[in-house]
């Protein structure tokens, strides 16, 4: 087997991995801060990626600048969703809780598709940005895919020190740790939990405009998104963004072998599969697992 | 007694009452009510990129014929107007069973015409079945679906599996250097599978060593392991057997990763998928059922119809079996002299109708067997008719160029 062959799988393999860990980092925090399963999450990206493509091809604009007014809108969106139509959940009993905002996260995803599709259209569409592309023998990498990853990898790291270091990213961690706790000193859990769902959307804009430029999205794909993101969080732990990014790398990696190896036709289902086989070999997850 | 007198007025008055809210059709042997047809389109969800623009031309279809008068049924020496019910299916199958069902008891539509698309095509004929109405279905390909036994079902697919990729593969045996080799990508689908099914021992039985056969996922975005197998095995013909939807990561992909082919064939090309990947379509060929310029019956009726409705052809390729659909319930119709189900079925039966691509024929599964379709070639961004070569718009620019 050419060398090559495999660092091209290994290259597509990380992009795309890398791509899934960004969606799950907000997803992971959601779950992790107000404990829901948000399932509007991977359609909040498509939708995103809707609107980043359509405000392209209006304006032109530099994707840099794309993402910087996405990031508010959806950021807002997410603390409107959570202020007005989860939060009055909390009121209820823990089962009429968990089921309504997965009733809720779930319509939201089905009206967000619609409406989108509505508005936009309902075809696959991206940001057509080519670069030159560089060979390395007989691999092949276009610039986008190297920025692409690059911004991946510095958002990772500023994201996870900011996490670290802020006051808000210590109020996050604080409420996941002991929603009590944290409210005894003086940490306002219900804002934090607004505010993560905020902040959790926001990353899903710099994820979408990202995604965009490398695949096309439609309205209805976020579905597929998000349960990859689910078993991302499974595998690399909640709340833990490095464990994430390794979880989407391994997903995208394996998604890429498959593919290659097996049969193209399994590579989507190869989340499922892993996930199951993963809970059952290693119900507590893998080491990177953060604990409490 | 006062009893019974009480619950025959009853009786008597709710079956009045039925009677009036009952929507306008023709009952049988009626001369008086419009002829109704049902149809359900995908307006919304995954497949409406294929449609959305089929309400309004349905519409417009039914307009026409109005305009001409109507429907012309002998039995009553007059014509009567036609009257199209249309829903949104969304793209669902269960939703189109749903909805058909609905167009039977409580619309009581007379004749169904659609759905489209193979998914739908096994659930919904049972519908027509159950009811005893007849229906013409669409753009519903697979074979296996005809399959089934049942007697109230047609379907005029453009064009049908078996008939699909004849004139590429007429094309490319005429081709120097004559291609050897061939590579299947697919589409996880029912009809795209059966026409990778049909035409890959299609292509082995005319002396093509097929290399590889590739099923993906419409969830697939990474094609990237796909591509590089196609580099390694290094086929002169790619054949995509997919919709135009979840081929544009495929194709962008093959680009990107500089894939090489004498051709690249894509077997439902489309104007929306052109639109979709823009440059990177060049060179790739395709079919197309039916295009304005060619002439048959119906043909002014069509072209007229497709202005009206603003339909580009290109965009929408599927649209001509849509057309057909509706043109072939209307011959039936007329062909019975009258508005009886059972009349409209003897007529429909192994009939011959006219359509603007010639004659439709159906055998006795209610497959029309014979549609066909013409080769284009995607030049300088347009499409070429490129074959066959009496009524070519262009000519086949083989190998490639801008895949070499």
């Amino acid at each position: 087997m050419d060398a090559s062959i495999i660092i091209q799988i290994a290259l597509g393999g990380i992009l795309l991995g890398g791509l899934y860990a960004m969606v799950a980092f907000g997803l992971s925090l959601i779950y992790g801060v107000a404990r829901i399963l948000n399932f509007a999450h991977g359609t909040l990206l498509a939708v995103g990626g809707v609107a980043a493509s359509a405000i392209f091809t209006a304006t032109a604009w530099n994707p840099l600048l794309i993402m910087a007014l996405l990031v508010p809108v959806l950021g807002l969106f997410g603390y409107v969703f959570y202020d007005k139509l989860l939060q009055p959940l909390t009121k209820r009993s823990h089962f009429e809780y968990t089921v309504g905002s997965v009733l809720v996260t779930v319509g939201a995803l089905l009206i967000l598709s619609d409406v989108a599709a509505w508005i936009a259209g309902p075809a696959p569409r991206n940001i057509p940005l080519r670069f030159e592309a560089m060979e390395f023998g007989d691999v092949i990498v276009s610039t986008t895919q190297a920025w692409i990853l690059g911004g991946i990898i510095v958002f990772t790291i500023v994201l996870h020190f900011y996490i670290k270091k802020s006051w808000f990213g210590r109020a996050m961690r604080a409420v996941t740790q002991d929603h009590t706790g944290a409210t005894i000193c003086g940490v306002q859990a219900d804002r934090v939990h607004a505010l993560t769902f905020a902040f959790g959307s926001g990353i899903v804009a710099i994820a979408a405009v990202l995604y965009t430029m490398l695949f096309p999205v439609d309205p209805y794909m976020g579905f597929s998104l998000t349960v990859k993101a689910f078993t991302i969080i499974i595998l690399g732990g909640i709340g833990n963004l490095v464990g994430a990014l390794i979880a989407g790398i391994f997903l995208g990696l394996a998604e890429g072998f498959t593919s290659f190896f097996w049969a193209t036709q399994w590579a989507p289902a190869i989340s499922i599969v892993l996930l199951l086989v993963i809970l059952v070999i290693f119900p507590q997850g893998f080491g990177w697992r953060k604990s409490k | 007694m006062k009893y019974t007198i009480g619950l025959f007025a009853l009786g008597t008055a709710a079956l009045a009452a039925t009677s009036l809210i009952t929507p306008a059709h023709a009952t049988v042997g009626s001369c008086t009510e419009p002829v109704t047809f049902g149809t359900t389109i995908s307006s919304t969800g995954r497949y409406s990129t294929l449609a959305d623009k089929w309400r309004n031309m349905t519409i417009e279809f039914a307009k026409m014929i109005n305009e001409n008068g109507g429907v012309n049924l002998k039995g009553c020496g007059k014509k009567l107007p036609l009257k199209i019910i249309i829903y949104d299916d969304q793209s669902v199958p269960s939703t189109a069973v749903s909805l058909f069902e609905r167009m039977a008891t409580v619309d009581k539509v007379d004749f169904f015409v659609g759905p489209d698309w193979s998914a739908m095509g096994f659930p919904v004929p049972p519908v027509a079945e159950k009811h005893k109405i007849p229906m013409v279905m669409a753009n519903v390909a697979a074979p296996p679906i005809f399959k089934r036994g049942l007697k109230y079902m047609w379907g005029t697919p453009m064009p049908t599996v078996p008939n699909w990729s004849t004139r590429y593969f007429d094309m490319m045996s005429k081709q120097t250097p004559r291609p050897k080799t061939i590579y299947f990508i697919t589409q996880d689908n029912p009809v795209t599978k059966a026409l990778t099914g049909f035409w890959s021992k299609k292509a082995a039985s005319l002396g093509y060593k097929v290399l590889g056969n590739e099923l993906f996922s419409v969830e697939l975005k990474d094609f990237t392991s796909l591509v590089l197998k196609l580099r390694i095995r290094k086929p002169d013909i790619i054949y995509i057997s997919s919709f135009d939807s979840p081929s544009v990561p495929l194709i962008q992909q093959m680009r990107r990763l500089k894939t090489k082919a004498k051709d690249v064939h894509h077997a439902l090309l489309s104007g929306k998928l052109h639109k979709q990947v823009g440059n990177d379509l060049e060179g790739v060929t395709g079919e197309i059922p039916w295009y304005p310029g060619v002439k048959g019956p119906y043909s002014d009726f069509t072209e007229e119809l497709v202005k009206r409705a603003n339909v580009d052809m290109f965009e929408y390729p599927w649209t001509m079996s849509r057309i057909s659909a509706y043109l072939i319930m209307v011959q039936a119709v007329e062909r019975a002299g009258t508005v009886d189900r059972e009349k409209v079925r003897a007529a429909l039966f192994k009939g011959t109708f006219d359509s603007p691509t010639g004659q439709i024929e159906f055998n006795e599964n209610g497959y029309a067997h014979k549609n066909g379709a013409f080769t284009l070639q995607v030049q300088n961004g347009k499409p070429v008719i490129v074959w066959p070569p009496e009524i070519a718009t262009g000519k086949f620019v083989y190998p490639s160029p801008s895949w070499q």
